[in-house]
């Protein structure tokens, strides 16, 4: 191609993309609109008493848009009894939009973006929303949270204020409806070969100490194999993400999975760098004696689950972390097929120095966003009070779960349901012609989240049952206050925030893997420190005392 | 993994085509050719070896493929994934959308980019540079993802093929291609053919285009393998489901599969077959356009050496 004498046009050419583009933004940043909190003219179909414990019902039939987060297990279908008795039960019909699961993120961002979202967005993650607050896009739901009886109630009465404080803005407001736990449900755990440790004589462990010693005894027996060999390495952020949450629950600090840069210091009553912590340093010490005895294979921070799997199945390991789920359907079920005799049990979280305690925060579930175009509707109010009754009532969670009593399933007392006849749900009777999720729209994880314990644990095999059980008896450590940034602290957090972890998640490994000495944990402090973290914590900690001042 | 076989191939066509014919070979030659020959077949063997092994996979028993003893050959022979793929409704729905999407877009692009890079190639032709400008500033500068969107959704074109068909419609690398073969047509043809009373639309329909055919193979190659695999515009613009294309079901399979972590236990049902459903379905959605590729490969070699070697 002929470059020359080029310049000029393509330099019109250019300016005319970006003048083109600046037209665009501008457009973007529309009017706001008055807002105000005169509802009295967006009351159109709304109850007029509506308190805690009544059925919604509309006073004429209205509709309202949902992004569905379409899931292949059980494709949206529109012929689902859910739809059906929800309209019969509500006057309300919903039209959803069923997107991918697989980019379900993505499409969110970017219909709110171009300010084409349905009115209801949930399955929402709780910090999610931070990034859709400047633009105006979201509702503010704090300040209509009194159209919500039931939200309201269950926050009073789970004592879940600070939970939701958590996820206050730099405003003071919050956008997000999160989904609510009575209690918190621990996920993973050690699952260990019972028959393994029986054939010697070892008795299953409560604390990390009795791990230790289980493991070392194991190896003793079999010099030539690792006694632990783990998952959850590839695909996620950090490597034995399991391993290190639920071990540095039991030193009261947030690892792994739930790691955060900043940690409330209660004594101190100020945020301190998680990572720099002297429970953090527990932590790696445990696991870097572990693989210095050779009691844990060093492959498991790079191995894929399927290799961890593979070594248990063929012996080469007896213990690996688990869900309920991994433990009955992959791990218990694969080792009956290969190895006579196995049995394989998960154990409640063993103890460590901060006692029998759960890390705080993990009571809020996913939750839902509000378009903010649903306050220029008239029937706001009544979009409110459907959203209070179908995601945070008894009648309303119960119904989103377990389908329509005598049609789907039959209830015996509190949190005890039984499916009908012919009826399967994940697997429960591989023979029956129906399941309550792909064929009746039930237990769809877009409706169905948190609520009470009676009805969180009525869905639970027997394994799960013992091991919440076990686990729902520990105390929760308190949650973080409030300490929102403010859009520009945001961005200089935002840059010194992922250097950080990233430094940490590197050391962290090093530092257990034996490559790099623990003697040289005070130059790894330093090396964070000039990595900006003072100045990361004192920022978070301006933003508590600022919040602190401001909103009492 | 289309892609991947037919640039191993075009990367070994130039140096067999090479192959001194008139004296016979020095001994070096003919080591060189044994070393090349044995990397060669070595490469083939790379390449080859993933895509057997997804086929031995996709025929296989689920305990034999965690246990990892599946290589070149199915072993514990299964036919029930097959069975519940190609038993659900959706995904022949789907299916028959990507077949429609290919065909619709491809015929589209291939209309407005003959016609495009047809114009381009002629030197006398005023603000030729600043037609090029056009197409060229699109590679480098793109609106960004909303506004494409906002612009797509206000045209009326979403949940429709036009969505996809009409904002991809012209690729400015096939266009440079096209444009470059054009370019290197004797100009007497053309000539020659004004001479004897063609219309402009008749030289190019006429003379130009049958001439062409190797190019044109191979643009239809290109754009059909980037439509039939593309699935992002399919997901930004259709807003049910029975309107995706076969690869975005496949996206959201391999998803509700492989996102165990926090998905929970609805989805570890399907986490038992995991891997063999990505596998099967790799096979089903692929072997269309494996089965096409033979016959347009003829063209395909020479139609991008002739717009590579032009000048």
């Amino acid at each position: 191609m002929n470059h020359n004498g080029r310049l000029s046009r393509r330099q019109i050419l250019a300016a005319a993309g970006f003048i083109g583009l600046a037209g665009l933004t501008a457009c973007g940043s529309g009017d706001d609109g008055d807002g105000g909190k005169d509802l009295s003219k967006k009351r159109n179909g709304a109850m007029k008493d509506y308190r805690v414990g009544d059925q919604f019902k509309a006073t004429e039939p209205l509709s309202f848009t949902l992004l569905h987060n379409d899931n292949p297990v059980y494709p949206m279908k529109d012929d689902w009894l859910f739809w059906k008795e929800l309209t019969r039960r509500t006057g309300v019909t919903l039209e959803a939009t069923p997107v991918p699961l697989s980019d379900y993120e993505k499409k969110r961002s970017l219909l709110i973006g171009a300010g084409d979202a349905p009115l209801l967005i949930p399955k929402t993650y709780p910090g999610a929303e931070t990034a859709f607050v400047s633009s105006g896009a979201v509702l503010p739901v704090s300040e209509y949270a009194h159209l919500m009886p039931h939200f309201q109630a269950k926050v009073k009465k789970w004592r879940l204020q600070p939970e939701v404080d958590s996820l206050r803005q730099s405003d003071g407001r919050y956008y997000l409806l999160p989904g609510l736990h009575e209690k918190v449900k621990a996920g993973y755990s050690l699952a260990l070969r019972t028959d393994v440790l029986e054939r010697h004589g070892l008795s299953l462990p409560t604390t990390w100490d009795e791990v230790y010693q289980v493991f070392k005894a194991l190896k003793e027996e079999y010099p030539d194999r690792y006694p632990f060999s783990d998952r959850w390495s590839t695909n996620t952020p950090f490597p034995v993400g399991a391993l290190f949450q639920y071990l540095g629950q039991a030193y009261g600090v947030r690892a792994g999975w739930s790691y955060l840069n900043t940690s409330w210091d209660a004594e101190a009553e100020k945020f301190v760098f998680t990572g720099a912590t002297d429970a953090y340093r527990q932590v790696v010490e445990y696991l870097h004696k572990l693989v210095a005895e050779k009691l844990m294979d060093p492959e498991s921070f790079t191995q894929t689950d399927d290799e961890a799997v593979k070594k248990l199945l063929a012996q080469k390991s007896f213990a690996i972390s688990a869900n309920p789920q991994e433990l009955v359907q992959n791990y218990r079920y694969n080792l009956g097929k290969q190895v006579e005799g196995a049995t394989v049990e998960m154990i409640p979280v063993p103890l460590g120095p901060a006692g029998p305690v759960v890390l705080g925060g993990s009571r809020l579930e996913n939750g839902m966003m509000i378009s903010s175009k649903a306050l220029d509707g008239d029937d706001f109010v009544a979009l409110m009070q459907f959203v209070d009754w179908l995601w945070y009532s008894d009648a309303g969670q119960e119904f989103c779960k377990w389908g329509v009593e005598n049609v789907t399933h039959t209830r015996s007392g509190p949190g005890a349901y039984e499916l009908k006849p012919g009826i399967s749900l994940m697997g429960s009777d591989p023979g029956a012609p129906k399941d309550l999720q792909k064929d009746f729209g039930f237990f769809n994880g877009v409706f169905t989240y948190g609520g009470s314990w009676a009805l969180v644990s009525s869905s639970f095999g027997p394994d799960e049952k013992e091991f919440q059980d076990a686990m729902a008896g520990r105390e929760q450590l308190p949650v973080d206050p409030p300490h929102p940034l403010r859009a520009e602290e945001q961005e200089r957090a935002t840059l010194w925030d992922t250097p950080l972890k990233d430094h940490v998640t590197q050391n962290t490994l090093r530092f257990a893997l034996g490559k790099r000495p623990l003697s040289e944990w005070d130059d790894y402090l330093a090396e964070l420190r000039a990595k900006n973290m003072d100045q990361f914590i004192d920022l978070h900690n301006q933003a508590h005392e600022r919040f602190r001042k401001e909103n009492g | 993994m289309v892609n991947t076989v037919t640039s191993g191939r075009r990367a070994r066509r130039p140096g067999a085509a090479r192959r001194p014919s008139v004296t016979s070979p020095s001994r070096g030659y003919r080591v060189f050719q044994g070393v090349n020959g044995v990397v060669l077949t070595l490469v083939v063997l790379v390449t080859l070896y993933p895509f057997v092994n997804i086929i031995a996979r996709s025929f296989s028993g689920e305990r034999q493929i965690r246990s990892g003893e599946v290589t070149l050959w199915p072993k514990g022979f299964n036919l029930t994934t097959y069975e519940i793929v190609v038993s659900d409704p959706m995904f022949w729905r789907n299916y028959g959308n990507t077949v429609l999407y290919t065909a619709v877009s491809t015929a589209v692009a291939m209309v407005l980019t003959t016609c495009y890079a047809y114009v381009l190639s002629k030197k006398n032709l005023k603000g030729r540079g600043a037609l090029v400008g056009i197409a060229v500033f699109t590679m480098f500068f793109t609106g960004g993802l909303i506004p494409h969107y906002v612009l797509v959704t206000s045209l009326g074109l979403k949940n429709s093929v036009w969505a996809i068909a009409l904002p991809n419609a012209i690729s400015v690398f096939n266009l440079l291609v096209m444009k470059a073969f054009f370019e290197s047509l004797p100009t007497e043809l053309e000539e020659a053919a004004q001479i004897d009373g063609l219309s402009t639309y008749g030289i190019l329909l006429r003379i130009v285009l049958p001439l062409s055919k190797a190019v044109v193979a191979t643009m239809v190659l290109f754009y059909s393998v980037s439509f039939w695999n593309s699935w992002f515009s399919a997901f930004l613009y259709m807003d049910r489901t029975e309107l995706m294309p076969v690869t975005v079901y496949l996206r959201n399979l391999l998803a509700g599969a492989t996102g165990g972590t926090g998905a929970g236990a609805a989805t570890e049902q399907l986490t038992q077959v995991s891997a063999n459903i990505q596998a099967v379905t790799i096979v089903l959605t692929s072997l269309p356009i494996l089965c096409l590729y033979p016959f347009v490969q003829r063209y395909f070699v020479s139609g991008v050496m002739l717009g590579a070697v032009k000048g």
